[in-house]
Order: C-alpha cells, then sequence, then structure tokens
C-alpha cells in the first residue's frame, strides 16, 4: 500500500453515489475488510474508507465483531 | 423586538451566560451561526480530569437553554452589525439563513437525509466521513431539525427556461436512481423524451465543468433516464386525477407549449381538450423535427404521459373562433398555435412547383411521404436548424446532391455548429455568402435558380454583419428542388380579429401571465415568442397553466411570483471550493451512427449512452449549488417540512447590552506543512480523534482514516500551532496537554493493546486534578517523550515517520513510527467579533481576542460601553474557566443593566 495522490475531498465524496452499489454487490457475496475492497475494486483504499464509512452511516453496510488479535473490520451488506 | 441581552455565539460561553442572565429575569436574545447551540463542547468524547461524557454535560444545557421562557435562540443566523445608539442601547442586524426546512414541522427524524443524493463533507465530523447536503447538524443538535446546505441554484438547473431540475436528475442518475429522476424531470415538464433528444441543452452551455475539461452531457444523460424509464414503463404509470375541480379549458394547438399547459391543468383537476388542426398531435416535434432526430414512437409516449392525465386531443379540429370555445363551455382557452408557415422570401418564382416551404417539406417527409428529390439537385436556403433537418431530410430521401445555400458565412449561421457539421459530414454542400435572386421555370416546373454573391457589412440589430449584395455578380444554375428555410412565422391569422397581435403577427400578451387582450384567453409558446427551443415553449405552456388556474380559481394574477429560483452559483465560486482541484475526467462522447450507415434510413442517428457512461457522465457533475434540488427529500419528509422558498430572512432586534461569547478557532496544520496534514491521511488532528473516541463517531470504532486499520502505535504531537514563533503564535493555548492525556487514557482504554507515545515540549498541567491525571496515564502506561517534533513523513506504506529532537536524553534527533498521528492543535483567537461593530470599536488584545478592559478587577467588560466578552472569544480557556468567566461576564452585564435601569 503506497502514499496515494490525494483528491479533492468533495469529489472523493461524490464518488460513493457511484462506488456504493459497486460495493454493495461485492459484499453481498462475502463480507471483506477495507483493504479487501480497495483491492477488489482497484480504487485507493483512503476513498473507499470514505465510501465505507459513508454507506455504513447511512445503514447500507454493517461491520462484523472483530477479534482483537485482527487489524480490521470486515463489513457487510447491513439487515 | 427589544431584548435586555444579546449574547452572539452559543457555545458553552454563550449558553452558560443566557441561562445566567435568564434565570435572572433578563430577556436574552441567542445568536447562532451553526443549526444547532452547543459550539465544539457537545463534539468533544469526555472532558478533562474528570472524564465526564461532554454530551452529557452539554445536552442539558442545551436544552435548558433553548426552553428557558427567558432566552430566545435563534440558529442558522448571523449578526450583520450592531450599532450603539445614543441612548446606550444596541441596534442589531442580522440574518437568519434559509434551512430550507420548517423547523415548526420538522420532527427531526433524518428521513431526508437518508433520502439525500448529495454528498458532502461532515464538517461536524471535521471532515473524516461524507454527510449529505440534507441533513441534521450532529445527533443531540438542539434545535434537532434539518437543514438543506444550498448555496444558490446550479447554474445549469437556473438557465434552464422551463425550470427543469438538469442537476436535481444528474444527482439521481449518479446514485442509480433513475425513476426518480424520470419522476423528477416530470414535475417541471411533461416531454422528457423529445427534450432528451432534440432539446439545444442551455443547460450544458452554462456547465461549470466545461471550464475544466469538458461539460456534463446532461442531454445525454436525461436520454439515458428516460429510455430506461419508458422502456419499463411503455405506458404512464398513472390515470386520471381524482380531484376533478370542474373546471374546462380549451388548448388550441397541440405542440409543445399545448401539451405542456394541457399537463399541467390536467395534473391538478382541469379537464383539458386540445385542438389540432392536423391528423396527429405534436406539433413541432412531430412536423418539424425529422425521427433521424426525434423519432415519432419517443413523440407518441411523451405525448401520452399528458393523454394519460384525461386530456382529450382532438385532431383534425381546426378552431374557427374563440367564441366557438366559450359557446362550448370552455372556461378558459390557451392559444399555443405555434409557427408552421414560412416567411416569405419575397422573390419571383416561390410558388412554382419543385419549390417548398421547409415546413411542409420537413411534414411531409416526417409523415413518411415520398418527395420529389429523388436522384435530384436540392438547394436549401437558409442558415438555421431547420435549413440543416431540411437537408438532411432530402438526402435521406433520395436527393442526389443537396447544399445548403446560406447568406452569411458559416460562423454565423444560426444553426448549432454540431449540427452543421453534421450535415457536411453526410455530405452535404455548403454554399456561403450566397442569396436567391429569383427561380426560373420551364414546363411548370422549378428549372434554374438565378443567385448572387454577398458580401458582409456592418452589423445589424442581432449583432451579426448584414449581408450586402455584390453587384454584378449574378449567376443563373440548373435547379430540380429548393427548399426555402428563411424563418418562420406564427399561425396567428385565424384569430386576427379576435386577439391583439404585434406587428410580427405574434399575439400581444402579458408577458408575467400570458393573458391576451380577450379575457379569458391565454396565448403562449412560439405565436408569442416567435420560433424558440422546445424548451421554451413548454416552459411558455407552464406558465401558461399557473396563471390560468388562478384566473379559474378567481385570483388575481399579478402580485405572485411563478418562478422564484434562488440565483445561480457563479462558477468561480465552485471551482474556488475544491481543496486539491477536481480530477480530470474526460467526458463520455456521444456516439452517432457513420454518415454513411445513417443515411440509408430514418433511424435516429444519435446513439445512447450505456449505463456505465451515464452514471460516470452523471458523477463529472460539480453540485455547484451543493443541493441538487433532487427532492428525494421532499418525498421522505412525511412532515412535509421541506421548504425550498424559504429565503434569508433581515431581522433588526433592539437590545439593552451584548455579550460576545463567539469562541475561538482551531489552528489549522495544514501552516506547519512539515507535519504532513492533509498529505498523509494519518496525520490528523486532536479534534478529528475526539470525534473518533465520541460515542457519535464518524466510524464504528478508533481506527485511522488511511484503510480503516486499528492503529497500535499512535503519536500526538504537542504545542502544534502553539508556543510557536514561526507561525506567529506565542501562546500557549493551555488545553493540548490535558486533552491529549484525555485521549491517550480513552485510547489506551478502546485500543489495549495499542502503544501511545506524547511529544511534547513541556506538559502543563496546572488546574485542579490536571497533575494526578497526567501522572494516571503515565501509569496506565502512555510515553512522555519530551522533544520537539520537526517533521512527519509517511513511510510510503501508511505508516509515519516521526523526527524528533529528544531532549530527555541527549538533545540529538531521532526518529520513530508511528501508524497514526495526532497533530494537538492549538486555539487561536476568532475575529468574527469585530466585524459586528463599525470603525474598530470593539478592542482587540496584542493576540487578537477580544480585548478586556480591565480583566482582573472588571472581568467581561470591553471598550465598549455597554458590550461584554465571555469565554473563549478573550482568551483560550479550558472549559472550566470559561463557565467560570461566562458566569462572571454575565454578572457584569446584570450590574450594567441595572445600573442604567436605576440611573446609578
Amino acid at each position: 500500500m503506497g502514499e496515494e495522490k490525494r483528491r479533492d475531498l468533495g469529489e472523493v465524496l461524490r464518488d460513493e453515489m457511484v462506488m456504493k452499489d459497486r460495493i454493495f454487490s461485492l459484499l453481498r457475496d462475502e463480507p471483506k475488510t477495507i483493504p479487501e475492497i480497495a483491492e477488489a475494486l482497484s480504487c485507493p483504499v483512503r476513498e473507499v474508507t470514505l465510501w465505507v464509512m459513508a454507506m455504513r452511516r447511512y445503514g447500507s453496510l454493517e461491520e462484523l465483531p472483530k477479534p482483537r488479535a485482527e487489524d480490521y473490520f470486515r463489513y457487510k451488506p447491513a439487515r | 423586538m427589544h431584548y435586555d441581552v444579546l449574547i452572539v455565539g452559543g457555545g458553552i460561553a454563550g449558553m452558560e451566560s443566557a441561562l445566567t442572565l435568564g434565570d435572572m429575569g433578563y430577556k436574552v436574545l441567542l445568536v447562532e451561526k451553526e443549526a444547532s447551540i452547543g459550539g465544539k463542547m457537545i463534539l468533544l468524547s469526555k472532558v478533562f480530569p474528570t472524564l465526564d461524557c461532554s454530551s452529557c454535560i452539554s445536552t442539558p444545557k442545551m436544552a435548558a437553554t433553548s426552553h428557558h421562557p427567558n432566552v430566545d435562540v435563534l440558529v442558522y443566523s448571523e449578526v450583520e452589525e450592531i450599532r450603539r445608539r445614543e441612548d446606550g442601547t444596541f441596534a442589531v442586524r442580522l440574518v437568519k439563513k434559509p434551512t430550507f426546512v420548517d423547523p415548526s414541522a420538522c420532527t427531526g427524524c433524518g428521513d431526508c437525509e437518508l433520502a439525500c443524493s448529495v454528498a458532502i463533507p461532515d464538517k461536524f465530523n471535521f471532515d473524516l466521513v461524507a454527510g449529505r447536503a440534507a441533513h441534521i447538524a450532529f445527533p443531540q443538535a438542539v434545535p434537532k431539525k434539518a437543514v438543506i446546505h444550498k448555496t444558490g441554484t446550479s447554474p445549469c438547473s437556473h438557465t434552464c427556461p422551463g425550470g427543469v431540475k438538469a442537476h436535481g436528475y444528474v444527482s439521481l442518475v449518479r446514485s442509480g436512481r433513475y425513476e426518480e429522476a424520470f419522476h423528477l424531470h416530470m414535475e417541471d415538464a411533461p416531454l422528457p423524451g423529445s427534450l432528451s433528444r432534440a432539446c439545444y441543452a442551455p443547460c450544458e452551455d452554462q456547465c461549470t465543468r466545461g471550464e475544466i475539461e469538458g461539460k456534463v452531457p446532461v442531454r445525454a444523460i436525461k436520454r439515458f433516464l428516460v429510455d430506461h424509464y419508458y422502456e419499463n414503463h411503455p405506458e404512464p404509470e398513472y390515470g386520471p386525477p381524482g380531484n376533478r375541480n370542474g373546471k374546462k379549458v380549451a388548448i388550441v394547438g397541440s405542440g409543445p407549449a399545448g401539451l405542456s399547459a394541457a399537463y399541467f391543468l390536467a395534473r391538478r383537476g382541469t379537464r383539458v381538450t386540445i385542438f389540432e388542426a392536423g391528423p396527429e398531435a405534436g406539433g413541432m416535434l412531430r412536423h418539424g423535427i425529422p425521427p433521424f432526430r426525434l423519432p415519432r414512437e419517443v413523440v407518441d409516449r411523451d405525448i401520452r404521459n399528458v393523454t394519460a392525465l384525461g386530456v382529450e386531443i382532438r385532431t383534425r379540429s381546426p378552431v374557427a373562433s374563440l367564441a366557438s370555445l366559450k359557446a362550448r363551455g370552455f372556461d378558459a382557452t390557451f392559444l399555443a398555435l405555434g409557427t408552421m408557415e414560412g416567411q416569405d422570401l419575397g422573390i419571383p418564382g416561390t410558388d412554382l412547383p419543385g419549390v417548398y416551404e421547409s415546413m411542409d417539406f420537413l411534414a411531409a417527409g416526417n409523415a413518411g411521404n415520398r418527395l420529389d428529390v429523388e436522384g435530384k439537385r436540392v438547394a436549401v436556403i437558409g442558415g438555421g436548424n431547420v435549413a440543416i433537418d431540411s437537408a438532411r431530410m432530402a438526402l435521406r430521401m433520395g436527393a442526389e446532391k443537396v447544399t445548403i445555400v446560406y447568406r452569411r458565412r458559416r460562423a454565423e449561421m444560426p444553426a448549432h455548429e454540431w449540427e452543421v457539421q453534421a450535415a457536411l459530414d453526410e455530405g452535404i454542400e455548403l454554399k456561403e455568402l450566397r442569396a436567391p435572386v429569383r427561380f426560373h421555370g420551364e414546363g411548370g416546373r422549378l428549372s434554374a435558380a438565378e443567385w448572387i454573391s454577398m458580401k458582409l457589412g456592418e452589423p445589424d440589430a442581432s449583432g451579426r454583419r448584414r449581408p450586402v449584395p455584390v453587384k454584378g455578380s449574378e449567376t443563373t444554375l440548373p435547379a430540380d428542388a429548393v427548399v426555402l428555410a428563411v424563418g418562420l412565422r406564427p399561425s396567428t391569422g385565424p384569430f386576427a380579429d379576435e386577439v391583439e397581435r404585434n406587428a410580427d403577427d405574434t399575439f400581444k400578451v402579458d408577458p408575467e401571465t400570458l393573458a391576451t387582450s380577450v379575457p379569458s384567453v391565454f396565448a403562449g409558446g412560439d405565436d408569442v415568442t416567435g420560433p424558440s427551443m422546445i424548451i421554451e415553449a413548454i416552459a411558455q405552456g407552464k406558465r401558461a397553466a399557473f396563471y390560468i388556474e388562478r384566473f379559474l380559481e378567481g385570483k388575481p394574477l399579478s402580485g405572485i411570483i411563478f418562478d422564484a429560483r434562488l440565483p445561480a452559483v457563479e462558477q468561480k465560486a465552485v471551482l474556488d471550493r475544491t481543496t486539491e482541484g477536481p480530477s480530470l475526467r474526460a467526458p463520455s462522447e456521444v456516439r452517432e451512427r457513420l454518415a454513411g450507415e445513417r443515411l440509408r434510413s430514418m433511424d435516429e442517428i444519435e446513439l445512447p449512452l450505456t449505463e456505465e457512461e451515464a452514471r460516470y457522465s452523471a458523477n463529472r457533475c460539480l453540485d455547484c449549488g451543493v443541493c441538487s434540488e433532487c427532492r428525494q427529500c421532499v418525498t421522505a419528509c412525511l412532515a412535509d417540512a421541506i421548504r425550498f422558498d424559504m429565503r434569508p430572512e433581515e431581522k433588526t432586534v433592539e437590545a439593552g447590552s451584548v455579550l460576545v461569547s463567539t469562541g475561538f478557532r482551531l489552528f489549522d496544520p495544514a501552516r506547519k506543512p512539515e507535519y504532513g496534514f492533509g498529505q498523509h491521511p494519518n496525520v490528523i488532528t486532536a479534534m478529528q480523534m475526539d470525534r473518533i473516541l465520541a460515542p457519535t463517531r464518524p466510524y464504528n470504532a478508533v481506527m485511522r482514516p488511511s484503510d480503516g486499520m486499528a492503529p497500535s502505535n499512535i503519536a500526538y504531537v504537542l504545542c502544534t500551532g502553539s508556543r510557536d514563533c514561526t507561525i506567529e503564535n506565542r501562546l500557549c493555548s493551555r488545553v493540548c496537554c490535558m486533552y491529549s492525556i484525555k485521549q491517550a487514557q480513552l485510547l489506551m482504554g478502546a485500543l489495549p493493546l495499542a502503544e501511545v507515545t506524547i511529544y511534547y515540549i513541556d506538559i502543563r498541567a496546572f488546574g485542579k486534578g490536571y497533575e494526578e491525571f497526567y501522572v494516571q496515564a503515565k501509569g496506565m502506561g502512555v510515553r512522555f517523550v519530551k522533544g520537539k517534533v520537526g517533521k512527519v513523513e509517511g513511510n510510503g506504506g501508511g505508516n509515519l515517520v516521526v523526527r524528533y529532537e529528544d531532549v530527555s536524553v541527549d538533545g540529538k534527533p531521532r526518529e520513530a513510527e508511528h501508524d497514526l498521528v495526532v497533530l494537538s492543535v492549538g486555539l487561536s483567537a476568532n475575529p468574527d467579533a469585530f466585524g459586528f461593530f463599525q470603525k474598530n470599536l470593539l478592542a482587540a488584545d496584542p493576540f487578537s481576542y477580544v480585548k478586556e478592559i480591565d480583566e482582573d478587577l472588571e472581568p467581561g467588560k470591553t471598550s465598549i460601553e455597554g458590550v461584554f466578552v465571555a469565554g473563549t472569544a478573550s482568551a483560550i480557556r479550558d472549559i472550566p474557566d470559561t463557565i467560570l468567566h461566562s458566569g462572571a461576564a454575565a454578572v457584569q452585564v446584570a450590574a450594567y443593566l441595572e445600573g442604567r435601569r436605576t440611573g446609578r
């Protein structure tokens, strides 16, 4: 995971409206961590973090419980 | 309205002072610029050193302030000016910003936020997560009312003559809500299929994205959503409305203006009958625009949007007179006759067989009738879009050679450049600077045309250079067919004796109401404006429907605003608000069939965008006005609280005294670029960390912004923006040490395996219990490193390298790697208050805080008699000191008011 060129925050956030369907359908198959989603979508992981957090905030996604030893939460479509 | 005290700023200082003064019996007006009171304290996780929940302390104060019988709270309002009068009272001018939500109706349910299609940074979470244009400030907001962030009308929506919310449907397509996008369009204009093909899209000309790498293809996006909807709904989903109003309206003409008026009238329960002289409905849509640009089935489907409402269209039904309509019991009439007749060229030979009027030519071709041009040489005279359509139609009818003859040059042609180019691509020839003189006949039909060369003279009224004939340049050339496309004129003749007309044969109407000289008769569309765009005709129909309805209801036609759009947002302001500048995103190409292929049929030339292209294109939209007016909030709001007609409201109040409690500003860490804020996502501010730690946090747990990882090695950099002469702030911010220690303790609770290191110059634990709090942190394992941090750099893998001078050991430079760096940003003066008063009357101290004239003996008194200051507006303070100072300032205010009352 290298340093990524930062895009305008407003532009990244707007992208959520397009990316959310792709993320949602990706997670329907299997819960994933943010880096796994980023890799699957070939998108910058920081941007995916913003999209996933927004989707979680507005009720599209929810996290699975995380064992303390693991670094990342896994997310799945909200019930 | 008179108040004893005006308090400016609804943070903890303002609330505390308001409550104290209110309890004393004074009438208080508390003005807060944000949508909620609570200031910054409500956004904190916990307070030090007690680790009490900040929300648990703040929310009761917020509620008490809001409900106090002596305190009026005015949120989302800005003080513009405070002027001290000669009698010692204050005249206050303030503006209540529009929230676009009726606070008395809003229940704070948040459904509007869930439905909103525009994502924006959430400033109450300090940009850590997306919010929505329609939002509630934060979960504990007081008042808990929604606000819609809208800076104006987006240029695309503002420029649309029909008021179609282009930004709205673009934002809905972006989020995949195609049906909603269609319904939004239908709120403003009923013929979306035709518009999606044949509108000249003035919205696109205003698109801010056009200032970057290319405009958003708004019309093509519309076509995508319309095609999607029509494919899924071959017939309208609705029928006639149930609420008939018993009124009947006759509309003469079934073009876009007539259909539009019928649609809007019928939706509100009026019975509408359209009288169409021709055999089919549609007017210019059907007869004037070739099917290769606008397929007939799209026109038919558009018209069914109107007829589904119960509108009756009687074709082959010319109207003889207005009196005949009145006699049939119609309560009002709308004349929408269009401009279906060609202008007279005024030269000999135009009546010869083989010379066609463009509208006759196009109408015949559009109806599928073969025209006698096969294998012939056709000259089309004119430079507008009708001329281009006629030429392209002639080519498809088998003409051997088609030439457009125009009296000016290509650059002056009224036709759109892309239409001209498309014609040339199909092999049509353009002859510039040439005009016909006469047409010759032989054997009873056209055989030749005489032409004269032109040159350009002085500009005429249109601003274009006037074509002037070149004497002696006449030439006669053989011609098989000529199409005259030199302009259209309104078809108002049948009503010339009944309705007053202008010199150009258009109807004379009130431009606002479209009422004619005859009571109960309105007119609109091309028969009023002259030849125009489809969307302009639709707009006229919509306007007419609005005023006809008022007429039918017996309401006055004047004194009402039909179209109350907010001013357009300036493109420069949109471009200026991007932090990094928008990425370049190449526009999707709107493809066409190949020229050679398309000539063989009347099939539509333009190809649709794919779904992926449509969403990609929609996502290039910059959300110029922020709120797109997609109206999903209106649909979602069961309380019917959304009010897009809300406007800024200027208020004037009187106050006996003023208390300034405008608080502080956080230091902008971007001013210390060596710390990497804004460059590395895992460098955050302590305020952002407070949000991450708060119960109402933006994330589901403590995690770093770059990738959602739970951090295991966190660094704090104290004195970021404090005690730092390089950024001209030598003040200690007093709270950073303690809030950092607070956060470190909270982090160790949230992440038991994590290491927390605090880089400091000195730990200033001066208050009650502070030293113990510090010791407690050390005991928990928080690592304190005495050393000034010089630089924070990325290591290329998301982690950060902190370079510092290790003062506690040997003073040598060292470096350490962390996976998250928190900058303990200092507090800065907030200059807002100085702008309220004229002529720098409110004095500032050397650090730009509001000056207290004697902070030891007269705390809270400022340089203006009757004006006081509370909390961090006058100096950096922690929360207990702020509350204490606010109490003192409130007492000063009370003493002042009592002194004035008693004359002492």
